[in-house]
């Protein structure tokens, strides 16, 4: 490959993360509308939002130092680059090597430090309540996600992610589809972890870290969200799914449904359940983590033989 | 070169007293000698050996560098030499007449004895040389004695450390016994010798703060003089952990001992980030998360000693090298951070994170480098503590999927190496925003000033470090290869056995990003038009720095999942009455371990001993009726047996 054609392959790539992700928070606001009977807002909404927060001006705390806008872009890099690392159907990701796997789930670990330092600039009670509650239920997301990644590399016997993710995720595929179905709710910060909606702040999550950011910064905040959201359902679809075995055009067309089906099912949640107390998250994230634990467990045991 | 590093180091002593430029400049030449040589040793592989022809304490000096004690010597050399510049900025002979040049003779009494320890190649000089280390640490932790707790630390440190030396005795002067003579070396091949290595376990991790041993760890670090607890956790602990690298190499091991140790590892990393989630002590914070991180190094050796024990699995080698690599990652990092948390309780006086708040406006610096030693700590890319972490990941991915046995320990290892991880990122985000972000909480924050050059100068040096070794790791790769040939002779040092070159380009295409995006939207929000206002706090006018979150609620929701073993002691007063005048909430997480198993343990043995000193009272008769009673028993074993 001449360098060319490998520049053109990443821009291609970097476009399609960049332009697609705002996609998926509107779908999943059309679906909760369809549910409930609204004619709910475009499904474009987030790009209006963006491009209006781009040219807003910024109201700065006058607490925060810089690291309150350089915190958020750094976040959003850290997000882009674990994308870029994301193989899409057939194809492995920009850079792909031995051990990806784990710089993919670091770099969401680093996005979370970034926030969660950004948010707490401002001293404000309510941000320290929403880092703290980010950064404790990490602790078991992130258990939970090493558990996943863990059980498709003993069923792989590889720690890449091209070759991890390309295989079907085998006898363990339901229980690792409902664990990391949990894990992206709960990484998320959709119900019934958090709920993107309300408007009572002692309640929120990843909203309430971003109380007092405006403007561009938002704007980066909220697009690197909705880029974690759709790395999130393409993990989630080619863990589960044989895609990385379909010839191209059918790969591209399994994972874009998937992606879908993923994002409808997150608004068929979000419309049909409650959020949940906060002394219950804990536990819903542990049942998170054993789903995953128990798909390692087969697919130990079940490689064995 | 070892000779120019000794000489300096003895010189440094001589005037460390009355010319402190002068012991800066002996203490820096001896220690860019000391690195040297390593790097020579490194380079190489083939190390260095040497024979006195005359005796010392009835046996001829044997020292020796290889690849192992290399690794471990050049870390030393580079704290020690930072920690000597910012000694001078920070413990001043002005502020500390008395204590200062007492402080500048022990520094070099304890690089000194360090420096032995990693040599010395004999049985006997190796327990001389690191009962020197053990009382020069306590001189040094010590060295503020005015302070009872300071004392208190020094002398639970030294009674743990004699504790542990009395392991290491027994499994000299056992090895003494089983070969004639104190001469240490490689002897791979003798079985009997390996049910000493409990031995060895027990005394080389009371030093390193292996859980459950590391009791004495947090009190120690946190009280003595900062630029002291930087030389502890960075390097002293490293003794520890170099001892067991050393002797499980040299000698045999029993089958059980990759699983204790990887055990213990695991156990130590959770539970150590568990506790330090916990603390509002700025320095305890730092003191636990050293815990965990020797926690994760024995991890990755307990997974090398199991891997070795499967048959040369070449995952155990991803897991020596990653535990081999930690070791310089966390010693520089927990050094940096240790000389942050120094340079803040200069300016402001106090440890207590609820006291502290806002500092990033007086002390930029300070707050930068604190930031990223909390990337570097917390395992986050692109950073150097990342790199090791990788390898010991991969190393625990490889053994996982290779279906046998060796999976029962590896995946455990895996989860609480994850679990710990973001245990961590949580504690560190505690600390780097209780302190520096905000508002100032107290007067004395608000009073802060930012540090001295000498202090800063240390502090960019080994932030410096952190970033390179993220950034080229793979240039590391023949030493730590070297180091793992040296370990297991028969692993030869080949190609890296994973792929560093493409992390290390993955981590210098995100630091440039990262700069490039940080300062693109910078700009971009100052174009737009920036203003400051209020903190928004959901349209509260008046908020005040009371209000802010605090390290105890920050932390409390982790910290609740681990409340049946961290034992939290919280007194609460409760507003009473229609016009409450007082209420109050105390937070207080001591020391398990040491709460509940030693401090009991040590009254037991002291009313015994009470007990015991009853019988002596100074009335003669009784003594009579002792010496009959003793008679008598003798003449009956005498007569019956």
């Amino acid at each position: 490959m001449n360098p060319l054609t490998i520049s053109v392959e990443l821009i291609f790539r970097l476009a399609l993360w960049l332009l697609l992700a705002p996609l998926l928070p509107g779908i999943i606001n059309r679906v909760k509308a369809c549910v409930a009977g609204r004619k709910g807002p475009p499904v474009l909404q987030l790009y209006y939002d963006l491009a209006r927060l781009w040219q807003k001006s910024v109201v700065m705390s006058t607490l925060a130092s810089p690291g309150f806008i350089v915190g958020p872009a750094v976040a959003w890099v850290a997000l882009t680059g674990a994308a870029l690392l994301m193989p899409i159907g057939t194809a492995n990701g920009a850079l792909s090597f031995k051990g990806d796997v784990l710089l993919l789930i670091y770099l969401l670990a680093l996005a979370r430090f970034c926030t969660a330092w950004a948010a707490l600039e401002t001293g404000s009670a309510f941000e320290g309540m929403g880092a703290a509650r980010e950064v404790s239920y990490a602790v078991l997301t992130e258990a939970a996600l090493i558990a996943a990644v863990l059980s498709l590399s003993v069923q792989s016997g590889s720690s890449t992610l091209g070759t991890m993710l390309a295989p079907s995720a085998g006898p363990g595929a339901i229980l690792l589809a409902a664990g990391l179905f949990a894990v992206l709710l709960a990484e998320n910060c959709r119900v019934p972890f958090d709920d993107p909606n309300t408007h009572l702040e002692l309640t929120m999550i990843h909203e309430a870290m971003a109380l007092d950011h405006s403007g561009p910064p938002l704007a980066v905040i909220l697009h690197g969200a909705s880029m974690k959201l759709l790395l999130f359902a393409v993990l989630l679809s080619q863990a589960v799914l044989p895609i990385g075995k379909l010839p191209q055009p059918a790969a591209a067309a399994v994972l874009a449904g998937s992606v879908l089906a993923v994002t409808v099912g997150v608004g068929l949640v979000e419309s049909l359940m409650a959020r949940f107390a906060f002394r219950r998250v804990p536990l819903l994230l542990t049942v998170a983590f054993l789903l995953c634990l128990f798909a390692l467990v087969l697919a130990w045991k079940g490689g064995a033989q | 070169m070892l000779l120019i590093a000794l000489l300096c180091v003895v010189g440094g002593m001589a005037c460390g007293r009355h010319l402190p430029r002068l012991w800066l400049a002996l203490v820096l030449a001896g220690m860019a000698a000391a690195i040297g040589a390593a790097s020579l040793a490194l380079g190489d592989g083939a190390g260095w050996e040497w024979r006195s022809a005359f005796r010392v304490g009835g046996e001829a000096l044997h020292l020796r560098l290889d690849a192992i004690s290399a690794m471990f010597l050049a870390l030393m050399g580079v704290v020690g030499g930072g920690g000597a510049v910012y000694a001078l900025g920070y413990w001043t002979d002005r502020d500390h007449p008395d204590s200062a040049p007492r402080g500048r003779l022990w520094w070099n009494v304890m690089l000194l004895s360090m420096g032995l320890v990693l040599l010395s190649s004999n049985g006997l000089h190796f327990l001389i040389a690191w009962e020197m280390f053990a009382i020069s640490s306590y001189v040094l932790i010590a060295l503020d004695r005015q302070r009872r707790d300071a004392r208190a630390a020094g002398w639970l440190f030294l009674a743990a450390s004699h504790a542990g030396t009395l392991c290491l005795f027994a499994f000299f002067a056992m090895l003494a016994a089983r070969n004639g003579d104190w001469d240490l070396g490689p002897m791979s091949g003798r079985a009997e010798l390996a049910p000493l290595f409990w031995l060895a376990l027990a005394g080389f991790g009371v030093k390193a703060g292996l859980f459950p041993m590391h009791f004495w760890l947090p009190s120690a670090h946190a009280n003595s003089p900062s630029h002291v607890s930087a030389l502890m956790s960075g390097v002293a602990i490293k003794m520890g952990v170099y001892g067991i690298v050393r002797f499980s190499g040299w000698f045999p091991v029993p089958a059980a001992a990759g699983w204790i140790v990887m055990g213990a590892g695991a156990a130590g990393a959770l539970l150590g980030i568990a506790f330090s989630l916990a603390q509002n002590d700025l320095k305890r914070l730092l003191a636990y998360c050293s815990v965990e991180n020797v926690g994760i190094i024995f991890i990755g050796l307990g997974g090398a000693l199991l891997g070795a024990a499967h048959g040369d699995a070449p995952w155990s080698r991803l897991l020596l090298a990653g535990a081999l690599l930690h070791v310089w990652n966390h010693g520089l990092c927990k050094s940096l951070l240790f000389f942050c948390s120094g340079s803040v309780l200069h300016a402001t006086g106090t440890r207590e994170m609820s006291r502290l708040g806002g500092l990033w406006r007086a002390m930029p610096w300070t707050a930068g480098l604190f930031a990223l030693g909390a990337v570097t700590i917390s395992g986050l890319p692109p950073l150097n503590a990342f790199v090791s972490e990788w390898l010991i990941y991969l190393g625990l991915f490889d053994a996982a999927s290779s279906h046998d046995a060796s999976g029962w320990a590896a995946v455990p290892a895996a989860l609480a190496l994850a679990a710990a991880g973001a245990l961590a990122l949580a504690s560190f985000i505690k600390a780097g925003a209780v302190v520096f972000l905000g508002a100032p909480r107290t007067e004395a924050a608000e009073r802060a000033h930012e540090s001295a050059p000498m202090i800063l100068g240390p502090m960019f040096a080994l932030a410096g470090a952190c970033v390179l070794i993220g950034l080229a790791p793979v240039a590391l790769w023949p030493a730590v290869a070297g180091a793992a040939h040296a370990w297991r002779p028969v692993w030869a040092a080949a190609a890296p056995a994973a792929p560093l070159f493409a992390l290390g380009l993955a981590n210098v295409a995100l630091v440039v990003l990262f700069v490039f995006a940080g300062a693109l939207l910078w700009r971009k929000a100052n174009a737009n038009g920036l203003r400051r206002a209020l903190t928004w706090d959901c349209g509260y006018k008046t908020p005040s720095a009371r209000m802010q979150y605090t390290s105890g609620s920050f932390g409390r929701t982790a910290t609740d999942w681990f409340s049946s073993i961290l034992l939290p002691q919280r007194h609460l007063r409760r507003p009473r009455g229609p016009f409450p005048a007082r209420a109050a909430l105390m937070g207080h997480f001591p020391d398990t371990v040491l709460e509940r198993i030693i401090d009991p343990a040590a009254a037991a043995v002291m009313s015994l001993s009470l007990g015991a000193r009853r019988l002596q009272h100074g009335r003669i008769q009784f003594y009579i009726v002792y010496l009959l009673g003793g008679l008598t028993i003798l003449a009956m074993i005498v007569l019956l047996g």
